[in-house]
C-alpha cells in the first residue's frame, strides 16, 4: 500500500463528490481513525498501512444523498457490493477507490505481544511489524498480529472499483481453510459450547458498539435491543439477555454479512463475535451456496426461495 | 396437566392459523390423544416467525419450541412458508453452535384437515424433547 | 491506630485473600486477555500491570439494579381485585474495591456530589464501600489525567492508597474506612517506608506532561462550544455507541424500566447513555438530539460544562478509557483542547497575525 499514490488518487476523485473518506493517523502510534476529506489538504493526512483497519463503507448508507468517494479494502469492498446487493446504496453515488490489502493488524494483538506496554512506534517494511516500545523492540510477521480473517483471506483485492491504487495480489490460503475454526469450534460437546457462551458473551456490557459498527446492521433505532413496544429484552445486566440479543444480530446477518470483522475489532471485552456469523454464512455456503458481497446483480438468500429447495430436507423426528 | 404433574417439559408451538392452528382444532374434536406439554401460540403464516419468537422462547424458559405451517405450494399468502423454510432451517443450524440442541426445535407443514398428523407431530416432538429433558433448572422452569 | 502500614510482597496476596472472607472484594482481574473489576474468588488472581478495561463504577453503581420488585395477588375474598405487594429491600454487603487507579476513585466523587444526599441505593453502597486506591504504573495510551485535575498519584477518593515500594506496598490510611483496613492482621508498621512511598508517588505524578491547558482543570469557552460546524466535524466518524460511556468512571446516566411478567415484576435502574438514540427519544416520535453530532457534544459539554456550572469541577477524572477503546479513535482530551479558551485565544491571536 502506497499512501502517496492514494492522496493522489483521491485528490483527483475529490473535485467530483462531496467528501472522500479515507484513514489518517489517530491519537496515538498504533490506530488510525476514518478521515471525512472535504479539501485536499485533508487528503495529505491519508495514510495506506496496516493500521488501516477501519470498514469505511460502513458510513455510506448514512451519507444517503450525498456524493461520496470512499477508501476500500478487499473486504471493506465486499460491503459495498452486499449494499448494492440490498439496494442500500446507489452506485452512481458512491465513488470506490479500492486498495489491494496484505492484511492489517489488530490493536489487541499487538499490544498482547508487547505485554501492553505503551507503544512509541510502529513500522511496516514487507509483512514484517516493528513495534518499539519504552522497553523493547520487536519484530513480528504482520500475519501474526493480525485479525483471523486476514490469515485466511480470499479477497486481498477489491470487488468493486472505480479507481485501483497498487497492485492486485494472491488470495492467502485455501478458500476451504476459511472455516476452520468454526468446524473445531463445533467438536466440542453442547454442554462447552453453550459453557463457552455464558462465560464469553457474560462479559458484554450491551455498549452495542458491535451493532452500531456493523455496515449490515439496518435496524438502527428501530433494534430490538431497544424498542419498549414491543418489549422484546430488559434492560437487565443478566447473561439470558445477551445471549439474545447476540443470537438475533447474528441471525439478521444470515446471507448478508460480509466478515468485515468489524464487530469483533471494535468489541471492548473482545468478544469473538465474529464467529457467530460466520457460522451461519457457513451454512448459507452449504445449503444456497451463497456468498454474501461478491456479486451485486445476487439477492441474499433470506430475501428469495425455490419452491423445491435443493437441500433443504424435512426433519425426521426421533 | 395432573397427568405429567411435576415432569411436564414447557414446549411452545407456534400454529399457522390458516392450517396447523386448524389441524390441532381437528386433532381436539376427534378426540386424540395428545401429550399436554404444549403452549400454542397462534400466528397469522409461519412467515411471520421470526426466529427471535424461538430464541427467546428457549433462553427465557421452554425446553423445545414447534413450528407449524402450512406445506409448501398451500401458503395462504402464496409464499410465506417457502420464506420461514429458509429461516428457519438457519436457525435450526446454528443452535447447537450456541450449545443449544437442535432436536428442542422442530419446525413442519400439517394441514388444517390433517388432525391425525398433528397428533403424531405433537407426540413424537414431545418425546423428542423429554429425551433430552428439561433445558432449565427447574427452579427458573417454575416461574 | 496508625495511618501508615506496610505489607511485604509476600504477604499482599493473603492479605487480600483475608479480606475477602469478611467483605465482598472487587479487584481487576484478567479474563481472555480483559481486565475488568471482578469479585474476588478463589483462583482469581489481581492484575494491575495495565488499566482495566471498564471502571469499576459498576460496584457502586450498577450496570442494572433491582429499585423494587412487585407482585400482583388476586384477593382470595373478591377475586375481581387486584392487589399489589412491593418489596423495596435491599441487602448490600460491605464491600472494598482494590486497586483503583487514581482516575478511578476520582470518578466516585462525581457520582457522590449527585447521588449521595439524594439516592438511597447509591447511599447505602457508598457508605458499605471502602475504595483501596494505588499509584499508578502508568501513563498509558489516551491517558490525560494531569489535564483534568488529577495525577498519576492523587489519593482523592481513596480511603487507603497503596504505593508498591522497598518489595512490598505502603499502605496509607486517607479517611476512617481506610484506618480500619490497616488494624487487620498482616499489616506491619510503615513509617520506615514513607520516605520511600513519597519519593515514588512525585515521581509518578512527573510521569506525565499536560495534553489541556488549564490549571487545575480545562474551561471551556461556550462560545466555540456552540459551533455547529465543530462538532459535525469531531462526530463525523462517531458511531453512536455506548463504549465511551460505558466504560467511563464518571458517566452516571441512567434508564428506568418497569421489567414486568404477567403476574408481576421489578423496577429496575440501568445504565445509559447520551451517545445512544435512544437516550432522547419522546414519546412524540421527536428527538432532540437526533443527530450523533448533538449528542457527542452533549457529552463532552455535559463533562466540561454543565456539570460545573452545577458543582464547580469538571465530570472526567482523564482516565483515557473512551479514547482507548473506542472503535474510531474518538479523542476527547483533543476536543477538549480545542474549545478551551487559551486555545480559542491562541487562534483567534494567530488569525489577526495571518
Amino acid at each position: 500500500m502506497n499512501a502517496q499514490e492514494l492522496r493522489k488518487a483521491a485528490k483527483e476523485v475529490l473535485p467530483s463528490v462531496d467528501v472522500v473518506i479515507g484513514q489518517r493517523a489517530g491519537f496515538d502510534p498504533l490506530h488510525a481513525e476514518p478521515c471525512f476529506a472535504t479539501k485536499p489538504e485533508d487528503v495529505d493526512d491519508f495514510i495506506a498501512s496496516p493500521l488501516c483497519v477501519h470498514n469505511l463503507a460502513s458510513y455510506l448508507p448514512s451519507l444517503k444523498g450525498k456524493k461520496v468517494a470512499v477508501v476500500v479494502k478487499g473486504c471493506d469492498s465486499r460491503t459495498v457490493v452486499q449494499f448494492l446487493e440490498e439496494g442500500l446504496i446507489k452506485r452512481e453515488n458512491v465513488t470506490v477507490i479500492g486498495v489491494p490489502c496484505s492484511g492489517i493488524i489488530s490493536v489487541k494483538k499487538v499490544l498482547e505481544r508487547v505485554s501492553h506496554e505503551p507503544i512509541q512506534s510502529i513500522s511496516f517494511d514487507n509483512e514484517t511489524v516493528t513495534v518499539k516500545t519504552n522497553k523493547r523492540e520487536e519484530k513480528i510477521p504482520l500475519l501474526e498480529v493480525a485479525p483471523g480473517k486476514c490469515t485466511t483471506c480470499q479477497y486481498p483485492n477489491p470487488l468493486i472499483f472505480d479507481v485501483l491504487v497498487g497492485q492486485k495480489l494472491e488470495p492467502r490460503g485455501s478458500a476451504e481453510a476459511v472455516y476452520d475454526d468454526i468446524r473445531e469450534f463445533e467438536t466440542k460437546s453442547l454442554e462447552e459450547r453453550k459453557e463457552y457462551w455464558e462465560k464469553t458473551l457474560g462479559r458484554c456490557i450491551r455498549c452495542y458498539a458491535c451493532r452500531n459498527a456493523c455496515p449490515l446492521c439496518v435496524c438502527q433505532e428501530s433494534c430490538i435491543a431497544e424498542t419498549r413496544d414491543p418489549h422484546w429484552m430488559s434492560q437487565k445486566d443478566d447473561p439470558k439477555e445477551k445471549m439474545t440479543f447476540h443470537m438475533i444480530h447474528a441471525i439478521h446477518l444470515a446471507g448478508r454479512c460480509t466478515e468485515c470483522g468489524e464487530c469483533e475489532r471494535v468489541c471492548p471485552m473482545d468478544i469473538p463475535l465474529g464467529q457467530l456469523k460466520k457460522k451461519i454464512n457457513m451454512g448459507m455456503k452449504e445449503l444456497y451456496d451463497y456468498v454474501p458481497g461478491i456479486n451485486p446483480e445476487e439477492k441474499p438468500p433470506m430475501y428469495v426461495f425455490k419452491v423445491e429447495e435443493d437441500k433443504i430436507e424435512e426433519h425426521e423426528l426421533s | 396437566m395432573p397427568e405429567l404433574a411435576g415432569k411436564e417439559l414447557r414446549i411452545v408451538g407456534f400454529l399457522c392459523n390458516w392450517c396447523s392452528y386448524g389441524g390441532a382444532d381437528t386433532a381436539g374434536v376427534g378426540r386424540f390423544k395428545q401429550p399436554t406439554d404444549l403452549r400454542i401460540i397462534r400466528v397469522p403464516c409461519s412467515g411471520r416467525i421470526d426466529p427471535l419468537f424461538v430464541v427467546k422462547a428457549l433462553i427465557n424458559g421452554a425446553d423445545g419450541v414447534l413450528v407449524s405451517g402450512c406445506h409448501p405450494r398451500d401458503c395462504h399468502y402464496s409464499d410465506g412458508n417457502y420464506y420461514a423454510r429458509r429461516r428457519l432451517e438457519m436457525l435450526k443450524q446454528f443452535l447447537p453452535f450456541m450449545g443449544i440442541d437442535g432436536k428442542r426445535f422442530h419446525y413442519t407443514w400439517v394441514s388444517a384437515s390433517e388432525g391425525q398428523r398433528w397428533q403424531k407431530v405433537v407426540t413424537d416432538f414431545t418425546r423428542q424433547v423429554h429425551g433430552i429433558g428439561p433445558l432449565h433448572e427447574k427452579k427458573e422452569a417454575a416461574k | 491506630m496508625t495511618d501508615k502500614g506496610y505489607l511485604p510482597q509476600d504477604k499482599w496476596e493473603p492479605f487480600i485473600e483475608s479480606l475477602s472472607n469478611d467483605f465482598r472484594v472487587y479487584a481487576p482481574c484478567e479474563e481472555d486477555g480483559v481486565i475488568t473489576f471482578q469479585v474476588l474468588e478463589k483462583g482469581k488472581k489481581v492484575d494491575l500491570s495495565r488499566p482495566s478495561t471498564s471502571a469499576p463504577k459498576g460496584v457502586m453503581f450498577p450496570q442494572s439494579e433491582r429499585l423494587f420488585s412487585f407482585d400482583f395477588k388476586k384477593a382470595p375474598e373478591s377475586p375481581d381485585k387486584m392487589a399489589v405487594e412491593l418489596d423495596a429491600s435491599t441487602n448490600m454487603p460491605e464491600t472494598v474495591i482494590i486497586g483503583a487507579r487514581p482516575c478511578d476513585a476520582k470518578g466516585f466523587l462525581t457520582y457522590d456530589r449527585v447521588y449521595l444526599e439524594v439516592d438511597p441505593y447509591y447511599r447505602e453502597r457508598r457508605e458499605k464501600t471502602t475504595v483501596v486506591g494505588f499509584c499508578c504504573n502508568g501513563p498509558f495510551a489516551g491517558c490525560f489525567c494531569t489535564s483534568a485535575g488529577g495525577g498519576l498519584a492523587e489519593k482523592e477518593g481513596s480511603d487507603l492508597f497503596v504505593t508498591e515500594v522497598d518489595n512490598g506496598y505502603f499502605l496509607e490510611a486517607i479517611t476512617e474506612k481506610g484506618k480500619k483496613l490497616l488494624g487487620r492482621p498482616m499489616v506491619e508498621d510503615g513509617a520506615s517506608h514513607a520516605d520511600a512511598a513519597s519519593k515514588k508517588q512525585e515521581q509518578a505524578s512527573k510521569a506525565l506532561q499536560k495534553v489541556i491547558p488549564g490549571d487545575p482543570e480545562p474551561r471551556i469557552s461556550r462560545e466555540a462550544f456552540e459551533s455547529d460546524a465543530f462538532w459535525d466535524e469531531v462526530s463525523a466518524k462517531c458511531l453512536s455507541c455506548g463504549v465511551c460511556t460505558y466504560l467511563c468512571p464518571t458517566c452516571y446516566c441512567f434508564n428506568i424500566t418497569d421489567e414486568a411478567r404477567l403476574e408481576g415484576g421489578e423496577r429496575v435502574r440501568s445504565w445509559d447513555a447520551c451517545m445512544f438514540h435512544h437516550f432522547t427519544l419522546e414519546a412524540s416520535g421527536h428527538n432532540p438530539r437526533g443527530r450523533k453530532a448533538m449528542r457527542l457534544k452533549q457529552r463532552v459539554g455535559h463533562k466540561f460544562l454543565y456539570y460545573v456550572d452545577k458543582y464547580g469541577t469538571i465530570a472526567c477524572s482523564g482516565c483515557g478509557r473512551c479514547i482507548r477503546h473506542c472503535p474510531v479513535s474518538v479523542e476527547i482530551s483533543g476536543i477538549v483542547a480545542r474549545l478551551t479558551e487559551g486555545a480559542q485565544e491562541d487562534q483567534k491571536a494567530a488569525e489577526a497575525r495571518s
